[in-house]
C-alpha cells in the first residue's frame, strides 16, 4: 500500500511538474498576445480546478510536450502483445472437458441458426481441445500445457476468458480493438494515449511499434495510425531490419561528426533566419533537428539488444540480430523502461484454420506457443525484478477467438485441425500495471462458444487500459467532425473487477 | 511564478474591462443579435440536454419552432416578449440546485441571462446561422475612411477590393499591413502556391529583371498557362477525393483509377468552371451523353474503399461506401461535418437524422456493390477499337431501334447493367467464393431473388473454369421450376472470359434457380465453374439486314476485347432500384422508414425541375443560392495560399466551426466567384494572389507577434511549411531532376526497404527507373495500407476516407527524413556530380549556386560563411577517407572528384533542410 502511494504521488508530481512547464512556457505568452479570447479563460479554468474536463488540448508547436493524465493512473506506460490472426483460447486458456465428449460430432443446429462465420459452410464437425489443461499456481487459472512459462507466472496475471466482439473478420476486427471502429479513419489506442499524455523521452518517440512473423497484421499500419488526431501521434514502427526507425541512420559515407556539423550549420543558418523573420516556427524546428540528432544516439542504442547480459538474453530466448517476437520483447521492456509510453507488438501467424501444417491448431499452433511463451514470461518476470511491473500494464490478446467447431472451409473436409473466426467468446490476459494478480474474469459456456458471464467487449478493454493509465474514457475527447470523438466511441465500461 | 501572476493580473484587467464594455453596451439596450449574442450562449450551456439528441423535458433549443412550442409541462418554456413569464429565466435564476439550470452546472452569469432576457423581451428572434444562408452581395469597405489612420503608414497599398476588407480590419485591431515582399520572396511564393513548386528558370530571370508594374501579373498569368498548374490543385484535390491506388481494406489490393486524377489535372488545367468541375465529379454519368471523360470524372466517389477480406458482407461494405459518399460531399464540398447525422439528428446544426437518409438515397441508387472487381468500370478502348466502335453504331443506327442501340453502348462501355453473381443466395453444393463470386460444385444450385428479365431471350455471362463437360440450367421460380436457359460451360484457356446462351422470354420479376451439373468433375470436392456476372439481354438486332454478320461480330470482339478500366459510377436502371431507408441510430441493419432523395430544408430548396438524382443534386449544390458550396472552396483556396482559411475548420463552417475572419470578404469573394465570374478558379486565384494582402512581406515584429501571432489578421504575409508533396517537387526542381512526364500509372521513387508487407498477396514496391524515379509527388503509387513514408512524415494523409485539412506539425522524424532520405540523398548526389563536373574545384560558385537555387536569392554573407566552412571540414574528411567519400558520393573517382562530390552532397543536403528552403515565405 505504502508502496503504491508512494508511486502514485511520484506519477502525479512528475506530470504536474510537466503540465506547469508547458502552461507557463508556452500559453501565457499566446493567450496574453490574443488578448481574452474565450479559448484563453477555457484553458485557465481547465487548469487544476476542472482537470476531469478534458485537459488535454493540441498545440501545433509542441505536440509531444509531457502532459498530465486526468486522474494519478496506477500504470505509466502498456506493452500491448497482440497475435495477429487470433489464437485459439480452446487451447491455451478456456478449458473445456465437455468439448472432448464432444469431439467428432455434427455441431447442433442450434449454434449454427442464425450465425455467420468467415468460411465454415453447412454442418461442421465439434471439435475438441488440442491440448492437455492444468491448473496453476495458487491462483489455480488454467492454462494448457502449450504455454508451459506462462504457467508458472499465472499468478501475475488476469485472464479475460469472456471477451467478444462483432467483428469476424481480421482486419476490421484489428481496428476495432485498436481503435474503437471496425473502420479504417479513427486514431489508434497509443495515439490516443500520446495524444493524452505526450511523451516522458524527447529523445525517443512516444508511441512505438514492433512487429514479427514477417507480415504487417491484416488491416495495415492503420492499427497504429493517428486516424484524425494529427499525424505526430501516430505509432513509430520500430523496425529489425533496416533503419531501426524510418530515416534515423546517416548515409553511409557521412559520421556522426559530420552529421553533427552539418544539423549545426542548418541550425546556425535558420537562427539567422529566425532573426530576420522572427516566426517561432523556426525555433521549434531547430529544437527538432537537435531532437533528430540525439534521437540518432538514443535510439539505435536502445534498439541494440545486443549489449543486454547473456542470461537475459537466455531468459527472453532472444538473440541479438533477428527480427524475432522475443527480440521485440526484449525491446519493449527496454523502451518501457526508457520512457515510452506505449509499445505495441504484433505477432503475425496465429490464423489457425487448419488448411495446411502451418495453421493447424495441434502443430502450427504449438509453434507460434513456444515462438512467444517464454520471452513473455520473461517479460513479466523482467519487469517485476526492475520494480516495472506495477507502473506498466502488458495486455496480450487477439482480434477475436475461434469456433469450438473445426473448420470445414466451403463445407468440405479439411486436411489439418483448425478452428474458424469466431466473435462470441475469445480469452485475454493482462499483467502489472494496477491489475489483479492471479484472478480469472468472464466465464464462457460448457463447450466455450458464447460468454454466459463477466462479458467483456473490445470498448472495455480500452476503457480500462485508459483508465490504468489515468484518463476517464468518456471524457478523454477529441473535437472532429463536429461531434467530440472517444476511443470508445459511446460504449465501454472500465472492467472494475480485474483491478487490484 | 512571476510569469503567472502577471498572468493572472492581466486576466483581472481584462475582465473588468470586458465587464464595463458589456454594462454600456447593455445600457444602450441595443438590438440583441441571435447568432452573435444568444446563441454562444445556448449553444455552451443548453444545448447538450436540450438539443438535437437530446430533448429533456420536451424542450429543444434547434430550431425557434421547437424553442417556442409546449415542452412537457404544457406550457412553452420561452415566452416572446415576456421574459417574467418565460420558464427558461425562471429555472435559470432559481437557488435550489435541484431546481436551477443548467441542471448540475454552476449557474450563468446576470450578465449572460440578461442577454437571453432582453432577447426574449425583443421578441426571441430566431437568426440563421450565417453559413446557412445564400451569399449576398458585401459592400466594399471604403477607403477614405482608413487615410486618416494610415496618413503616416507606408506600405499602404491597395491593389484590389481584398485589400479593402483586409485593412478594414486591420484598422479596428490597430494594426497596419507589411510591406511587399522582396521579388524573390514573392516569385517563390506565387510558384509554389500557382504550380506547386518553384517556376522554372526561364520564368524566374524576366520576373527578377523586368521593373515594370505589370512583371508580376505577366509571372501569374505565365504560371497559370503552366501545365504544372494543373498537377498542384489536382494534387490538393486527391486528399478531398481519398484517391489511393489501391482498395483498402486488409489485402488492400491494386485499383486502377489513375486515369480520375488526370481527369483532374486536366480540368484544373483547362480551368473548367467549378460548378461544372463538381456536376461531371458527382453526376458525370447522368449528363446527356456523357463523354468518357465526364464519366472518368465520377470515380471521384469511387475512391470509396472496398473490401475484398473472405467472409466480409459485401451489402455492410457497399452501405459503408455510400455513407463515405454522403459524409464527403458534405465535408469537402460543403464545409458540413454531416457524419454525427447519421445516428441522430445534428447537435448543434439545423440536419435532422431522416435529412441524412434522405440525402443519401442520392447516392443509393448505383451499381457498385463491393465487388472484388469494383464494377462498374468504364473500359478504355484503344483509338482502332474506338473505331470499331464507331461503325458498330453507325450500322446499329440504321439497323436497330434507338433505345437498342443506346443499351448495347452501354453494354459495351462498362458492361451494365448487369447482374453480379455476389447477389446469390441459398447456396447447396455451391457457395460464394471468397464471399464474392457463386461458385459451382457438381449438381450445384444457388438462387439469384427477385430478377427482372423484361422478355429477356439471351444471356451474356462472365466465368471461369478449366472443366470439360459442365452445364449451368435457369429454372424459373423454384429449383425444379420451368427451365429458361441450358448452357454449356465451355473451358476458359485464361482467366475470365464471356460466353452466351438463348433463354425462353418471361417477363416480370423472377427467383432464378441455377443448377450446375459436371459429371466429369472427379471429386465431390471440386469446384466446376466460378460466375462473375450475368445479363440478361435480347439477341443482337438487326438478324437478316445487310452487314448483320460483320456487326455482330464486331460487337462481339469489342464486348469481350481486355481494355484498361476505370471504376465509375452508373445509375441503377429502374428495374434495379434499391429503396433507402432511415438506419435507426445509424444501424445499417436496423432499418427504420423508407425515405426518398431530398436536400435539408435548412437550406436552399432543389433547383425548380432538378431532377431526384445526383445530377439534380448536383444542381443544388452548384445552384447560387447554396449557402455553403461556393464559400467552402473560395475558402479552400484561401486556406491553400494563406496556410489557414477564412474559416479555420475549413471541413466545418457550422456553429461548431470557427467563424470567418473577416466574414464580410469570404461573403464578398463568394459573391463574386459565383455571380461575376461564373466559378472561374484562375479569376479566383488570381484575384487573390494581385491583392496587396497576398504580396505582404512575411517578416513579424514583436509588436506583431504579441498583436496577432496567429496571423488571423493578415497583417503579414503567409509563412508556413510546404506540403509533402511540395517537398519533394522542390527538391526535384532544385536538383535539375524533375521528370516532367504528365499522367499515367502512378510510379514507384525511391522508399526504404520493407515498407509494404502486406499480408497474403506478397504485392511488391518495385522502385521505378529512369525518369519515371523522379516524378513530381502527386504521381507517387499511394498504397492505403502502407503510404509512402516520407510524405507521411510531412503530415500526408493515408485517403482512407475524406481528409478535408491537413494539420501541420513540426517533429523530429521530419528533421530526420529531410536528412536522411535516401530518395533526397540520391537527388543530391546528381546534382553534386553535375555541378563539379560543369565547375570542378570551384567551391564558393558551387555553394552559391545550390543555395541560389534552393531559394530564389543571392546568398547572405552569413549563411555563406557557415556553408563554406561545412563544406571545408568536409572535404578535410573526405581527402583523407576515400572510402567514405567513395559512399557518399556514390561512385568510384579519382580522389579529389570523390571527396568534392561528396562535400558538395553534404551541403545540398544541408541546404535542402534549411528553414528557409523547406518554408514558404
Amino acid at each position: 500500500m505504502m508502496k503504491k502511494d508512494i508511486h502514485n504521488s511520484r506519477l502525479v508530481r512528475e506530470a504536474a511538474n510537466a503540465y506547469l512547464q508547458a502552461q507557463t512556457r508556452r500559453h501565457f505568452i499566446k493567450e496574453s498576445a490574443m488578448g481574452l479570447g474565450a479559448l484563453a479563460l477555457g484553458a485557465l479554468v481547465g487548469c487544476g480546478s476542472r482537470s476531469s474536463q478534458n485537459p488535454v488540448v493540441f498545440d501545433a508547436a509542441h505536440p509531444l510536450e509531457p502532459k498530465m493524465p486526468m486522474f494519478p493512473g496506477k500504470a505509466k506506460s502498456v506493452i500491448y502483445l497482440h497475435m495477429a490472426g487470433a489464437p485459439s483460447q480452446l487451447e491455451l486458456f478456456d478449458y473445456k472437458p465437455e468439448l472432448m465428449k464432444l469431439d467428432g460430432q455434427d455441431c447442433p443446429q442450434s449454434l449454427l441458426a442464425g450465425k455467420r462465420f468467415a468460411f465454415i459452410r453447412g454442418v461442421p464437425k465439434m471439435l475438441g481441445p488440442q491440448a492437455n489443461f492444468r491448473q496453476r499456481g495458487e491462483s489455480g487459472l488454467w492454462i494448457s500445457d502449450r504455454l508451459p512459462h506462462l504457467a508458472n507466472i499465472a499468478d501475475e496475471i488476469t485472464l479475460l476468458k469472456a471477451v467478444t466482439t462483432d467483428q469476424f473478420n481480421h482486419a476490421p476486427a484489428q481496428l476495432l480493438m485498436h481503435t474503437g471502429s471496425p473502420r479504417l479513419g479513427r486514431p489508434s489506442m497509443g495515439s490516443w494515449v500520446t495524444y493524452g499524455l505526450g511523451t516522458q523521452n524527447q529523445n525517443l518517440p512516444g508511441f512505438v511499434v514492433l512487429t514479427s512473423g514477417g507480415k504487417n497484421p491484416d488491416a495495415g499500419k492503420s492499427v497504429w495510425g493517428s486516424g484524425f488526431l494529427p499525424s505526430v501521434y501516430q505509432g513509430v514502427q520500430c523496425r529489425s531490419e533496416g533503419d531501426p526507425v524510418l530515416f534515423i541512420n546517416d548515409p553511409a559515407g557521412m559520421d556522426r561528426d559530420l552529421r553533427k556539423a552539418s544539423i549545426d550549420a542548418i541550425n546556425d543558418v535558420n537562427q539567422q533566419a529566425y532573426e530576420d523573420y522572427k516566426d517561432p516556427e523556426i525555433l521549434s524546428r531547430i529544437a527538432q533537428y537537435e531532437m533528430a540528432y540525439k534521437m540518432q544516439v538514443s535510439v539505435p542504442e536502445v534498439m541494440d539488444i545486443s549489449d543486454e547480459p547473456q542470461y537475459i538474453h537466455d531468459m527472453y530466448g532472444s538473440k541479438p540480430g533477428n527480427g524475432s517476437f522475443a527480440n521485440n520483447i526484449l525491446l519493449a521492456r527496454k523502451l518501457v523502461e526508457k520512457g515510452v509510453r506505449f509499445v505495441q507488438l504484433f505477432d503475425w501467424g496465429w490464423d489457425s484454420h487448419g488448411t495446411s501444417a502451418g495453421d493447424a491448431v495441434d502443430i502450427g499452433l504449438v509453434n507460434k506457443c513456444r515462438q512467444v511463451d517464454k520471452s513473455i514470461t520473461a517479460l513479466i518476470l523482467d519487469l517485476r525484478q526492475r520494480g516495472l511491473l506495477e507502473e506498466t500494464l502488458v495486455v496480450w490478446g487477439g482480434e477475436f477467438g475461434r469456433t469450438p467447431m473445426q473448420e470445414n472451409r466451403g463445407g468440405k473436409t479439411m486436411p489439418f485441425k483448425g478452428r474458424d473466426h469466431h466473435t462470441e467468446a475469445f480469452t485475454m490476459w493482462m499483467a502489472g500495471g494496477g491489475i489483479k494478480k492471479g484472478y480469472s474474469y468472464g466465464e464462457t459456456d460448457e463447450i466455450g462458444y458464447s460468454a454466459v458471464s463477466g462479458k467483456t467487449t473490445p470498448f472495455d478493454i480500452q476503457a480500462t487500459i485508459l483508465n490504468q493509465l489515468g484518463f476517464n474514457h468518456e471524457q478523454f475527447t477529441y473535437q472532429y467532425q463536429g461531434r467530440p470523438f472517444r476511443l470508445t466511441d459511446v460504449a465501454g465500461t472500465v472492467i472494475s473487477d480485474i483491478i487490484a | 511564478m512571476n510569469r503567472l501572476r502577471h498572468k493572472n493580473t492581466f486576466l483581472v484587467i481584462a475582465l473588468l474591462a470586458a465587464g464595463t464594455v458589456a454594462f454600456t453596451w447593455l445600457t444602450r439596450q441595443q438590438k440583441i443579435d441571435y447568432n452573435s449574442n444568444v446563441k454562444p450562449i445556448l449553444n455552451k450551456n443548453c444545448i447538450t440536454c436540450h438539443g438535437g439528441v437530446r430533448r429533456k423535458a420536451g424542450f429543444s433549443l434547434l430550431f425557434r419552432s421547437e424553442a417556442m412550442a409546449n415542452t412537457e409541462s404544457g406550457k412553452p418554456a420561452i415566452i416572446p416578449g415576456d421574459p417574467d413569464h418565460s420558464e427558461m429565466i425562471r429555472r435559470l435564476t432559481l437557488k435550489d440546485p435541484e431546481e436551477r439550470m443548467p441542471y448540475r452546472h454552476e449557474a450563468l452569469s446576470s450578465h449572460d441571462i440578461s442577454i437571453l432576457r432582453n432577447w426574449i423581451k425583443q421578441g426571441a428572434p430566431w437568426g440563421d446561422h450565417w453559413a446557412y444562408t445564400a451569399v449576398q452581395p458585401e459592400p466594399v469597405p471604403p477607403l477614405k475612411q482608413l487615410t486618416g489612420f494610415f496618413s503616416t503608414g507606408n506600405g499602404l497599398v491597395v491593389r484590389n477590393e481584398i485589400d479593402n476588407f483586409i485593412l478594414d480590419k486591420l484598422r479596428d485591431h490597430d494594426l497596419r499591413p507589411s510591406p511587399e515582399a522582396g521579388k524573390a520572396a514573392l516569385l517563390r511564393r506565387v510558384s509554389f502556391d500557382l504550380i506547386g513548386m518553384p517556376a522554372p528558370g526561364w520564368l524566374q530571370h524576366p520576373f527578377i529583371n523586368d521593373s515594370s508594374n505589370t512583371a508580376y501579373e505577366r509571372l501569374v498569368d505565365s504560371l497559370f498557362a503552366s501545365p504544372h498548374y494543373g498537377e498542384k490543385w489536382a494534387a490538393m484535390w486527391l486528399d478531398l477525393a481519398r484517391y489511393a491506388d489501391t482498395k483498402g481494406y486488409e489485402r488492400d489490393d491494386a485499383r486502377t483509377i489513375w486515369r480520375y486524377r488526370d481527369w483532374l489535372i486536366k480540368a484544373f488545367n483547362e480551368n473548367k468552371p467549378y460548378n461544372q468541375f463538381l456536376t461531371e465529379q458527382l453526376a458525370g454519368d447522368l449528363l446527356p451523353n456523357p463523354t468518357e471523360d465526364q464519366l472518368i470524372a465520377t470515380a471521384f466517389h469511387r475512391n470509396t474503399m472496398t473490401n475484398d477480406e473472405g467472409g466480409t458482407d459485401n451489402e455492410e461494405f457497399r452501405t459503408a461506401a455510400v455513407l463515405d459518399r454522403v459524409n464527403t460531399t458534405w465535408e469537402a464540398l460543403m464545409g458540413t461535418t454531416f457524419a454525427c447525422v447519421q445516428c441522430h439528428s445534428h447537435p448543434y446544426d439545423p440536419f435532422t437524422h431522416e435529412e441524412y437518409y434522405k440525402f443519401m438515397a442520392f447516392f443509393n441508387n448505383t451499381r457498385d456493390e463491393d465487388s472484388y472487381a469494383d464494377y462498374p468500370l468504364l473500359r478504355s478502348f484503344s483509338d482502332s477499337a474506338k473505331m470499331e466502335k464507331k461503325l458498330l453504331t453507325e450500322w446499329l443506327t440504321v439497323h436497330a431501334t434507338p433505345e437498342r442501340t443506346k443499351e448495347i453502348d452501354q453494354f459495351l462501355a462498362d458492361w451494365q447493367p448487369s447482374v453480379n453473381s455476389l447477389a446469390c443466395d441459398q447456396f447447396i453444393n455451391s457457395e460464394l467464393s471468397d464471399t464474392k463470386w457463386a461458385a459451382f460444385r457438381n449438381n450445384g444450385l444457388c438462387r439469384l431473388k427477385n430478377t427482372d428479365l423484361s422478355g429477356a431471350s439471351e444471356i451474356i455471362y462472365r466465368y471461369r473454369t478449366n472443366e470439360n463437360g459442365g452445364v449451368l440450367q435457369f429454372h424459373a421460380d423454384s429449383p425444379d421450376g420451368p427451365v429458361l436457359a441450358t448452357l454449356p460451360i465451355d473451358p476458359v484457356k485464361e482467366g475470365w472470359g464471356i460466353s452466351r446462351g438463348t433463354m425462353v422470354p418471361l417477363q416480370g420479376r423472377h427467383n432464378l434457380f441455377l443448377t450446375y451439373r459436371n459429371a466429369k468433375l472427379k471429386k465431390q470436392d471440386d469446384t466446376g465453374v466460378t460466375f462473375d456476372w450475368f445479363y440478361f439481354t435480347r439477341p443482337f438486332p438487326g438478324e437478316g439486314q445487310p452487314g448483320y454478320a460483320a456487326a455482330a461480330k464486331r460487337y462481339w470482339d469489342l464486348l469481350t476485347m481486355k481494355t484498361p478500366v476505370t471504376p465509375i459510377m452508373v445509375e441503377n436502371p429502374a428495374n434495379m432500384q434499391r429503396l433507402s431507408h432511415v438506419f435507426e441510430r445509424g444501424n445499417w441493419l436496423v432499418k427504420g422508414e423508407v425515405v426518398t432523395p431530398g436536400t435539408p430544408h435548412a437550406l436552399n430548396p432543389m433547383p425548380p425541375g432538378a431532377p431526384r438524382n445526383r445530377l439534380g443534386l448536383a444542381q443544388w449544390m452548384t445552384s447560387t443560392q447554396n449557402p455553403l458550396t461556393a464559400r467552402t472552396f473560395v475558402n479552400r483556396v484561401w486556406e491553400q495560399l494563406f496556410g489557414t482559411g477564412l474559416v479555420e475548420t475549413v471541413e466545418d463552417f457550422g456553429t461548431q466551426g470557427i467563424p470567418p475572419t473577416p466574414r464580410e470578404l469570404l461573403n464578398y469573394l463568394s459573391w463574386q466567384f459565383m455571380h461575376t465570374d461564373n466559378w472561374d478558379i484562375k479569376k479566383l486565384l488570381k484575384k487573390i494572389v494581385l491583392s496587396a494582402t497576398y504580396r505582404q512581406d512575411s517578416r513579424a515584429s514583436d509588436e506583431l507577434l504579441k498583436k496577432d501571432d496567429a496571423n488571423k489578421f493578415y497583417a503579414r504575409g503567409p509563412r508556413v511549411r510546404l506540403s509533402a508533396e511540395a517537398l519533394r517537387d522542390q527538391a526535384l526542381c532544385i536538383t535539375g531532376m524533375l521528370s516532367e512526364k504528365m499522367y499515367g500509372p502512378s510510379v514507384m521513387p525511391e522508399q526504404p526497404e520493407g515498407i509494404w508487407r502486406s499480408p497474403y498477396d506478397g504485392a511488391r514496391w518495385v522502385t521505378s527507373r529512369g525518369p519515371d524515379k523522379y516524378r513530381r509527388a502527386l504521381y507517387t503509387y499511394w498504397k492505403r495500407t502502407a503510404p509512402y513514408p516520407a510524405m507521411m512524415t510531412f503530415d500526408g494523409v493515408a485517403r482512407e476516407v475524406c481528409t478535408p485539412r491537413r494539420i501541420r506539425t513540426n517533429t523530429p522524424l521530419q528533421a530526420l527524413a529531410g536528412l536522411n532520405d535516401e530518395a533526397n540523398l540520391d537527388m543530391a548526389r546528381q546534382m553534386a556530380e553535375r555541378l563539379v563536373a560543369a565547375m570542378p574545384g570551384d567551391a564558393n560558385d558551387q555553394i552559391k549556386l545550390v543555395y541560389e537555387r534552393a531559394t530564389g536569392h543571392v546568398v547572405p554573407a552569413a549563411a555563406m560563411h557557415t556553408l563554406l566552412k561545412l563544406y571545408e571540414r568536409a572535404q578535410r574528411q573526405f581527402s583523407a577517407s576515400d572510402a567514405a567519400a567513395c559512399q557518399l558520393s556514390g561512385s568510384v573517382r579519382d580522389r579529389k572528384t570523390m571527396a568534392e562530390i561528396a562535400s558538395l552532397v553534404v551541403v545540398i543536403n544541408t541546404v535542402l533542410n534549411l528553414d528557409e528552403v523547406v518554408t514558404k515565405e
